[in-house]
Parts: C-alpha cells; structure tokens; sequence
C-alpha cells in the first residue's frame, strides 16, 4: 500500500467519501485477570468516515485504548464486531493489516536508531520502494522539524523528540488510517502544531485519522468529529460545538475577587479554582454581570464555554450516573 | 506483500535490528562471548585436556542456543517495555517476517562468538570440510530451534519481570545442563535418557559426531544410536518450535 496503491485506493468515487471506513457494532471487551472480571468496552456503536479526522477524549481506563487496539488488530475483542475498510478485523486482519499504520500508546524507539533511519526502515519493512521511502523520510523529517536531529541516536534524544520520530515513522507510511494514540504526549506546545499540522495534511491526502488525546485543545483543533467515552460507554458523538453546546451555557466568566459563590450560583455552574470564580452562563447574564463586577471592582474576563469545560461536565455527569 | 517483499522486510529487520546496533556497539558481543568462554576457561583448568574439544564444540552450540535466549528477551522487552511489536503488527509485516527478522538479528550477534569457537575447533582437532558444513548445518538448526522457542516464550507472558526468570531457567536446561561442553558418556548410564528430554541434546550428539569427537550416547536399541535419530528429532523439534512461533504465538493478545 506504501508504494502507491494508496493513490488509486482515494482515487475511488467520490460517493466512497461518505462511507464509514470504520464500523463498531456492538464491541465489547472484558478483561480477566486473576478471576476479576474488568469492563473496557461495553456494546459501543461507532461508525467513522473515510478521510475524516476522528478524536476520541476519555479519561484514563475508559476504554480508548482498547478500542484503538482491537481496530488496529492487537487485541480480540470479547464480543461484537469491528470493520475496517468493509473488513473484519477479527477474521481478516491480513487484509487490513496492509492499509493501516499505528502510534502505540507511549511507544518508544530503537535506542539505536537516528530518527532518519526509523522513518526510512519502518517505510521499507512494510514495502516501499527505495526511492519512495527516501523522498517521503526527507519530506517527513522537514515537516515535523526534525532535521536537526536527523543523525542522531533515540538514545541520546529527549522524550519529546522520541515521540514525533515516532509519530513521523507512522504518519510518513500515508496508510489509508492511521490510529494515533495520544501522538503528542510529552510535546512542547510548539512541536504539538507543528504534528497537528502533518496530522492535518495527512488528512487531506486522504488518510482517516482515529487519534486519542486527553489535551482538550488538540481535540478542538485537529478532530471533525470526537467521541467521548466513558466506563466503555460511548457518551457523545459528533462535532465539537455540539458537545460545547451539551453544557446549556455558551459563555464563561472568570472573576477574580469582589464575589462568593452564592453570589453566582443563581447564573448558572459556578467553580472554584484557588482565589478566582469560573461561571458558565448564557449570553443574557453576561451585560448584567460584568456591571456588577465592574461595580464591585472585580477583575472579569469573558469567553466562550471550552470543549474542557463541556467534557468534564459530560463525564461529570456519566459518573454520577454510574453512582447512582 | 508478496513472499518476496516479506523475505526483504526480514533482512531489513535483520540490518537495523542486528548489524547496525553491532556496528555501532562492538561491546555488545561481549555478552555471547563470556559465558561460553567462561565455561571453556573452567574445563581447560579443571578437566583432563582430551574433554578439551567437546568444550569447544559445546562453545559453538552454546552461541546458536543463547541467540534463543536473546530472542526471548528481545521480542519481550520491544513488545512490553517499548511497545515496537506493535507497530509491526498493525502494517503489513507477517509474523514470519518479523520472526525471521529478530531471529536473524541476534544471529548476527553470534557470528563473532561462534567464528572464533570454530577457529579454536580447528587448533584442538582436525576436521574436514564435511565436518565443517555438518557442523554449520547443525548450528544453523539450532539457532533456528532456539530463536523460534525463545518467540514464542516471550508472547505468553504480559509482564517482563516474569519473562527474565523463564527465560533464565529454559535456557539454562538448553544450554548448560544437557552434554553440551561435555561428552553424554559422562552421565550415568540409568541417567542418560533424561538427557534426551533437552532438544539441544541431538545437536551436541550430532557436532561430536560431525568433528569426528564422538562420545554420543549409546542404548541397547540401535535406531536410538543412529545419528539420522538425532538429526530426525531436531528437525522435528525445530518445526514443532516453528509452527508454534508462526501458529501458536500470541502476535495479536486475547
């Protein structure tokens, strides 16, 4: 597929676009050590869209990475079906095998290999040609700035560097989908744009992209649709802005002094976060609240509701309810 | 990916895997070297200088079983600790390939040990080409019997902590405790069956035979003394290994 089939697998009708190259029915997955029996995915129904750029946010034990390695052939799943590309993954995995590639979570290098030799080799174990692999290791090492360190060893380079080698040996492939499990752990904020960017452009070309994230941000920028997941429940699908709107409330006000929390409650969900106050409101309360604080000589500032804020209200939620 | 393609990606795991970190770290083969050296140090001094040859024999036996050792403790550590078998099993890569490949590595790193345990070979006892290539042969087995155990082991366990202890203990009943460095005519007669139960036992009767050294077991039974009884069960072990590092290993987990 790395050598050029991958071209004329996009090349197909546009009407192709719409399908979901990826569909979960019912997928389940029980783990079973020393006679306890854990939940890590519970009937979940996904279905993604070819060329799509898919975020799945959860907190840690909700089942992403589980789902991420049933599809990408690691893991058998206890019940329910998984196809790629019309595949099944469980009966068929030498069929999908050849048109995905796969950031493991906190997978490291070859302590022994320069970030030019990973890309290269991993493009010609799975079948490159020469010239192929040569010209996508210098695009690839270009793009997510690592030619300065294109010579030396995994050993003697930060985390940091060790994971966009990683995530560049796996985006360099140009697999029909790519599995990202949390690629930017451990990035300095300049490198995360800098993958956001070849993860964008791998998009473009074509690739369907399923990444894990837990930074909110990434999600927001990078994904054309998340889910969240939770307890292996599938809490939300769609866009971001819809699971925004979930809150009820379309707008934050940060205060610091001049008012308790009963002073706000009335508005809507009010937080504490050391000396300041965090109000998720509707538009109509923000003229009369910012007189107030004007009044008292309070410090506020105003913004809409982050996608933080609308899934931490979400799992909040999904907690509760599992409590009760 | 066609067979071909496969046989390429093999090679090229081969390259990365094997020869550039060799390159790049001689010191590395200090490790395959030691522990047959020591042994051979031990027998110089201690045993009468006829056992000498069997020490050397042993020696290169030891480097192709330890590659099995490597195998094990490689394929654990890329898959649990660094989470690299996992990238290629989401890719094209079969497990064959990936098998080959590992397993050509840690040749790699025994080709050294074993050249210079051949070159001694030669010194302490004439043998001729025929020997030689029979050797080679027997060597090459061997390590394909080991390396195949050694990948299989090492997708059974989640845990790295329980793997070193597993593969201690496996290799060392390979390795050390059947007669490798030394000639089975050494057990006790009532005891020699239980060398059979170590597959490493059929190379060691097979080398001595093949550098003309001898010393093999010998049992009222003449099929069981015959050399093609040998070579039968390591061939039929090293396939049984086989198909369960192909068949039987855990390359996707449950």
């Amino acid at each position: 597929m790395d050598g050029g089939s991958a071209a004329i697998f996009f090349g197909e009708n546009a009407s192709r676009a719409a399908m979901s190259v990826l569909e979960a029915r019912g997928l389940s997955k029980t783990y079973e050590q020393g006679g306890r029996a854990t939940v890590a995915l519970d009937g979940v129904d996904l279905g993604i869209r070819q060329g799509q750029l898919f975020a799945f946010l959860g907190r840690n034990g909700a089942g992403k990475t589980t789902f991420i390695k049933i599809a990408s052939t690691l893991l058998l799943p206890t019940s329910g079906e998984l196809r790629l590309f019309g595949h099944d993954v469980v009966s068929e995995p030498r069929a999908v095998r050849p048109l995905m590639a796969l950031v493991p979570q906190e997978g490291k290098l070859f302590y022994h290999l320069t970030p030019r030799e990973h890309i290269r080799e991993y493009l010609r174990v799975r079948g490159a040609s020469a010239e192929t692999a040569a010209s996508r290791t210098e695009e690839i090492l270009d793009a997510m700035g690592l030619r300065p360190f294109e010579g030396i060893i995994a050993l003697r380079l930060s985390g940091g560097l060790q994971q966009r080698t990683l995530v560049a040996m796996v985006l360099a492939t140009e697999a029909p989908f790519l599995f990202l499990d949390e690629p930017t752990l451990g990035m300095d904020p300049f490198a995360r744009r800098q993958v956001w960017e070849v993860i964008r452009r791998a998009a473009r070309r074509g690739s369907t992209v399923l990444l894990t994230t837990h930074y909110l941000d990434e999600a927001e920028q990078l994904s054309d649709e998340l889910a969240v997941i939770e307890h292996g429940h599938v809490l939300f699908k769609g866009v971001s802005e819809a699971l925004k709107s979930t809150v009820g409330r379309e707008v934050r006000l940060q205060f610091s002094g001049g008012f308790l929390t009963s002073d706000l409650e009335p508005y809507g969900k009010v937080v504490r976060e050391r000396d300041r106050l965090t109000l998720l409101t509707t538009r109509s309360s923000v003229r009369e609240l910012t007189d107030l604080a004007l009044g008292r000589g309070a410090e506020v500032t105003v913004g809409p509701v982050t996608l933080e804020e609308a899934f931490l209200e979400l799992v909040g939620k999904g907690i509760e309810e599992d409590e009760a | 990916m066609t067979v071909r393609s496969q046989a390429y990606a093999a090679l090229r795991i081969c390259y990365f895997n094997g020869i550039l970190p060799l390159w790049r770290s001689p010191l590395l083969i200090a490790a395959v070297f030691l522990t047959p050296f020591s042994f051979l140090f031990f027998l110089f001094v201690i045993a009468p200088r006829s056992l000498f040859p069997y020490g050397v024999v042993g020696g290169v036996l030891f480097t192709a079983l330890f590659t099995g050792s490597g195998m094990l403790n490689d394929c654990a550590y890329l898959r649990l600790e660094r989470q690299l078998q996992q990238v290629f099993v989401a890719s094209p890569v079969r497990p064959i390939a990936y098998i080959l490949g590992m397993a050509l590595s840690e040749l790699a790193f025994s080709i050294p040990a074993s050249a210079l345990f051949l070159a001694i070979l030669f010194l302490v006892t004439p043998v001729g080409l025929l020997g030689l290539g029979a050797l080679l042969g027997i060597f090459l087995l061997t390590w394909l019997m080991a390396t195949t155990l050694g990948f299989f082991v090492s997708t059974m366990f989640s845990q790295l902590r329980e793997i070193w202890p597993i593969g201690t203990l496996i290799f060392s009943i390979l390795s050390i405790l059947p007669p490798i460095f030394y000639p089975a005519t050494v057990i006790p007669a009532e005891w020699r069956w239980v060398a059979y139960f170590a597959p490493s036992t059929y190379s060691a009767q097979l080398a001595d035979r093949a550098t003309g050294l001898g010393g093999a077991i010998t049992t009222g039974i003449p099929f069981l003394n015959s050399p093609f009884f040998d070579l039968g069960m390591l061939v039929a072990v090293t396939l049984l290994f086989g198909l369960a590092a192909v068949y039987l290993a855990r390359w996707r987990e449950r």
